[in-house]
């Protein structure tokens, strides 16, 4: 019986020490003197992605023997902003991490991040002014910017123009020229190419019923939004909100006019005659698919509006050579660098959201569809919603929306039991 | 190495035994000491990656650890009140039970119905018994995807019924119909496993009670009921008590297939404490719903086992 | 149950069988066939049983787009230490468990037992920040060293314990009477008659490994390091668009070796793991 209890104390004390280690982890870690090994997690395993970072990344520690490597670690999309949590949680933080426009709040707000305006604005040639001042809000807290919003992708409509025509409808581009480009005509227009083709008429990518924050880019133009510039009151009950899904359920489940819940169609495999996502999935079209076309979102009852997708660039305070990773993005986003990002990133540059530039490096876009939805898109947008706490209460939205995708759907009431839902996780 | 120092405590034992033993030192001493020698690599390796990791994640559970910030607070019984009070509980373990127990009515039913179709002198059953069994060795993910791209609504599956002149639901749209297909993709993945334990104990029933069963005149039917299911029943225990821990781990499926909608009805438990814990970064919350889940499954495993001298039919 | 059918009972049977072997065949050959679909054709209804345009470019950009050759042999590699580590540790505390006599054992193996009741979900997050502390995140050692000694290995005990329960001791006690010691006797002895258990207990032990997806994705993060499962979720463009038919193929290539080696060796495989023991 001694024995044992012997052993239990020792057991005890043991796991003590064990506890204690692991409340205080991540606190006391010694500020970095030898060369600094650079990680930056990345959703992108795009090949294309990697090679101009490494390039990038190469020329970089030329100048700099301190920095000995520079490492970019692609998490999986799906899961990336949870797979980064869980490594600061486990003490295994990176130095820069990519941060989605949606966990911005969080991210920003929590003291996580370190601010980068004096590292920025005294980077040799950086040109801080040059950064579009819309842009950078979402970055900012407290007059501080926490992140480098390395991209600002528009919203615009891609046509597969074959399909439309096949169909007997006019393009997009006809509408346009005739001021006749309004959701009423382009959902009049996918209705119709589905009920004469079979193919999906408008797909908005990304939603698939799940992803509603991809909804913004219908709503906006009714003037709805998710919820109120200061974060503190539900916007789903609104009766914008209410024309805008009343007009989206119609559209769905009568008029056919976009594939229904749990249908898949991709555009870019040529399932589909229309579909909203962000310009940089021009890569996604293949050569000799079919004739396509980009052009801005259709007008609502409020008139033109764009709506913007943002990812910035932060360096976590708890890296032990958070300067030199601080040192490492001015040089990324400097205006050389910058401008080799374009090509895959529209930058918050104002001297390079031209036209001309971006047509350089965007060679399957043409310099009138740049400037219609990318610059003029990038100068106006709305963010796609973005709150503290977005994780949880993007999950009770989509809970919440859930009973909408019914034919029968009594779309007042189940945006009224949205607001319901998380109204009190907004008042907090 | 841990197993190297048995290796060479044990090959040392008999010359020791050669020795003229000290008063203590007896044989059942040292049998005792080899004991302790056999069981210490596993017993070490539950103390360290099972138990203290529990004791972690109740510490943990009294603590507001927000992970971004860097802060770790205690606030004692913060997270059960939490617990007690979240609009979700209830929704959350009614798709937990939902899916427990279908899992299991639906695998050992398909298990013992498929093990007795095999079980009958007929050709070419091992050529269905390998088929029933290989999604087992497919893996999960893979197996998982594939079913997703299945149960669209413009899937396969509904492509087949088609064939057939039904018309299909909305599987994994429908609350009903994706708890459903939860359930169904998880049994065809692992119900050859079950169907496989199931035929060795039905193989393990001799015969001859059969044969005097047919001469009473009983029927197919009572003969089953009355004969095999008595006789397998500890198969039944065991293969249930697994099947239903296994039903409680279950993430990936939900994970692909549903992420625990539509509206909440397939957020089951795990899912809820992976949201919680990784989605929401509220591991102090995650930790506490970690002690919910150790609760149920431990109070599950007890209430089986009791059940156990009520109806197996015999204990080895 | 095993008495003579009538040839329309047979066929009645076979019937049935042939119906309930449709969702346990159609996905595999579902996702082999689409694999070799272009994109378009795979979601075409009705769905087409035979590629009408079959073409390999999914299973080259594999491995254009991942280490995907890597990662398959990290899979193996783990699932095969994980195999041998688990058979070693849970045949000799199984053994100790059924055939040794010593004081606190029942305590003991509730303790082991208890580690079955604890899912790994519920202890993820601390073995995440204990393998910090050791500097082992994003190396495959939480990988190998949880399932051997933690909580996956406790099935593979149990299934060990009743294995030597149900096994004759005489041969054993006569190995002791001939002055054989403890080792000795498990090695020699008992061993070499656990055979059917040791299978069953490589196989479970070797899919539970293959399987594993929740562990890689919380320890693992660079892609060389990666394994099968987590793999399989990486196969999207560089905005999480996925890219079916390469996924698909990627999944069949998970699938198939497995597959063949099962059917191979499946009189090995079903018929070991039916000695589990397991019986009761």
């Amino acid at each position: 019986m001694v024995k044992r209890g012997k052993g239990l104390r020792i057991g005890a004390a043991a796991l003590a020490g064990v506890l204690a280690l692991s409340a205080c982890g991540g606190g006391g870690d010694e500020g970095g003197d030898g060369p600094a090994n650079l990680r930056m997690t990345v959703w992108s395993a795009n090949e294309a992605h990697l090679k101009l970072l490494n390039d990038i990344a190469d020329e970089y520690r030329q100048n700099h023997p301190d920095v000995s490597g520079i490492t970019f670690d692609p998490l999986p999309f799906d899961t990336y902003t949870t797979t980064l949590t869980t490594q600061i949680a486990g003490g295994n933080a990176p130095d820069l991490a990519w941060i989605f426009e949606n966990s911005a709040p969080d991210f920003v707000a929590s003291g996580a991040l370190l601010p980068l305006d004096d590292t920025l604005k005294k980077a040799e040639g950086y040109q801080y002014d040059d950064l579009s001042p819309a842009t950078l809000k979402l970055w900012q807290d407290g007059g501080k910017l926490y992140a480098y919003p390395f991209s600002t992708s528009p919203f615009g409509v891609f046509v597969n123009t074959d399909m439309l025509k096949k169909a007997g409808q006019k393009t997009p581009a006809e509408l346009i020229a005739a001021g006749q480009w309004t959701w009423d005509a382009a959902l009049a227009a996918a209705s119709a190419t589905q009920k004469a083709t079979g193919k999906a008429g408008l797909v908005i990518r990304d939603f698939d019923y799940k992803g509603w924050d991809n909804l913004s880019t219908f709503w906006t133009g009714w003037g709805a939004e998710a919820w109120s510039a200061d974060g503190k009151s539900c916007g789903f009950a609104a009766p914008e909100m209410v024309d805008a899904m009343t007009t989206l359920h119609k559209a769905i489940f009568t008029d056919k006019a976009l594939p229904g819940p749990g249908t898949t169609a991709d555009f870019f495999a040529g399932d589909a005659a229309m579909t909203i996502t962000q310009i940089s999935r021009a890569s996604l079209l293949k050569d000799n698919g079919f004739a396509w076309d980009l052009v801005p979102l259709p007008a609502g009852p409020k008139g033109n509006y764009a709506v913007v997708g943002q990812a910035g660039i932060g360096v976590l305070k708890k890296s032990k050579h958070a300067d030199a990773a601080a040192d490492f993005l001015a040089f990324l986003s400097n205006p050389t660098n910058s401008a080799k990002l374009a090509q895959f990133f529209p930058p918050p540059r104002q001297s390079q959201l031209t036209a001309e530039t971006l047509a350089k490096t965007n060679p399957k876009l043409k310099p009138e569809q740049l400037q219609k939805v990318v610059i003029d898109g990038i100068t106006s947008g709305v963010v796609k919603p973005n709150h503290a706490g977005q994780a949880e209460l993007s999950q009770q939205v989509r809970a919440g929306l859930d009973p909408l995708w019914k034919p029968d759907a009594d779309v007042k009431a189940v945006l009224d039991g949205v607001c319901a839902k998380i109204q009190p996780m907004l008042a907090k | 190495m841990s197993q190297t120092d048995i290796r060479v405590g044990g090959a040392q034992a008999p010359p020791t035994a050669a020795r003229p033993p000290r008063p203590w030192w007896t044989s059942r001493r040292r049998d005792q000491l080899a004991g302790y020698l056999f069981i210490a690599p596993q017993l070490i390796g539950s103390l360290l990656f099972v138990f203290l990791p529990l004791v972690l994640v109740v510490w943990y559970s009294l603590h507001e650890w927000n992970v971004l910030a860097g802060t770790f607070d205690f606030v004692g019984p913060d997270n059960y009140s939490a617990l007690a009070d979240d609009p979700n509980l209830g929704s959350m373990l009614r798709a937990t039970g939902l899916f427990s127990v279908g899992l299991v009515v639906f695998n050992l039913a398909l298990a013992l119905l498929l093990a007795v179709l095999l079980n009958q002198r007929l050709r070419g059953t091992i050529v269905f018994r390998t088929i029933f069994f290989s999604p087992v060795v497919v893996s999960l993910v893979a197996w998982t995807i594939v079913w997703g791209f299945l149960l669209q609504d413009n899937g396969g599956v509904n492509g087949l019924l088609d064939t057939i002149g039904v018309d299909g639901p909305n599987w994994l749209r429908g609350e009903g119909t994706a708890m459903f297909s939860v359930i169904i993709v998880q049994v065809f993945k692992n119900v050859g496993l079950n169907m496989v334990l199931f035929l060795a104990a039905l193989q393990g029933v001799p015969a001859e009670l059969y044969e005097a069963a047919e001469v009473d005149g009983a029927s197919r039917m009572r003969q089953f009921w009355r004969i095999t299911v008595p006789l397998i029943s500890p198969t039944i225990l065991l293969t249930s008590i697994i099947t239903v821990v296994g039903s409680l781990q279950v993430f990936a499926q939900i994970a692909v297939l549903t992420q625990g909608g539509p509206g909440t009805s397939t957020t089951v438990l795990v899912y809820y404490l992976y949201q919680q814990a990784f989605q929401f970064h509220h591991f102090g919350y995650g930790a506490t719903l970690s002690i919910l889940l150790f609760g149920i499954v431990l109070a599950l495993t007890v209430l089986q086992w009791q059940m156990r001298k009520r109806w197996v039919f015999h204990e080895s | 149950m095993s008495r003579n059918l009538s040839p329309r009972a047979k066929l009645v049977l076979y019937g049935v069988l042939l119906v309930l072997a449709i969702p346990f065949v159609f996905p595999t050959w579902w996702m082999v066939t689409s694999s070799l679909k272009p994109v378009a054709d795979i979601f075409a209804f009705p769905p087409q049983l035979l590629p009408a345009h079959p073409q390999l470019d999914a299973y080259q950009r594999v491995f254009e787009l991942q280490p995907f050759g890597r990662q398959y042999l990290n899979s193996l590699y783990i699932a095969l230490v994980v195999t041998v580590g688990t058979l070693a540790v849970s045949a000799l505390s199984g053994y100790a468990f059924a055939r040794i006599r010593f004081r606190g054992q029942n305590v003991l193996f509730l303790v082991v037992l208890a580690g079955l009741l604890i899912p790994s979900e519920v202890t993820i997050v601390p073995l995440f920040q204990m393998f910090f502390k050791l500097g082992l995140i994003d190396t495959h050692w939480p990988l190998i060293l949880v399932p051997i000694l933690g909580a996956p290995s406790v099935l593979a005990t149990f299934i060990m314990r009743q294995f030597f329960i149900s096994l004759p001791g005489e041969l054993e006690e006569a190995a002791r009477v001939d002055g054989l010691g403890r080792f000795a006797t498990f090695w020699k002895v008992a061993l070499p008659l656990s055979r059917p258990a040791l299978g069953a207990v490589a196989i479970f032990t070797f899919l539970h490994s293959w399987n594993l997806y929740l562990e890689p994705i919380v320890f693992l993060s660079t892609p060389e390091k990666f394994t099968l499962p987590q793999a399989l979720t990486q196969f999207v463009d560089a905005y999480g668009g996925p890219m079916w038919n390469v996924q698909l193929a990627a999944a069949s290539l998970t699938a198939l070796p497995v597959l063949v080696v099962f059917v191979i060796a499946q009189k090995q495989f079903v018929e070991g793991l039916a000695h589990t023991g397991l019986k009761g």
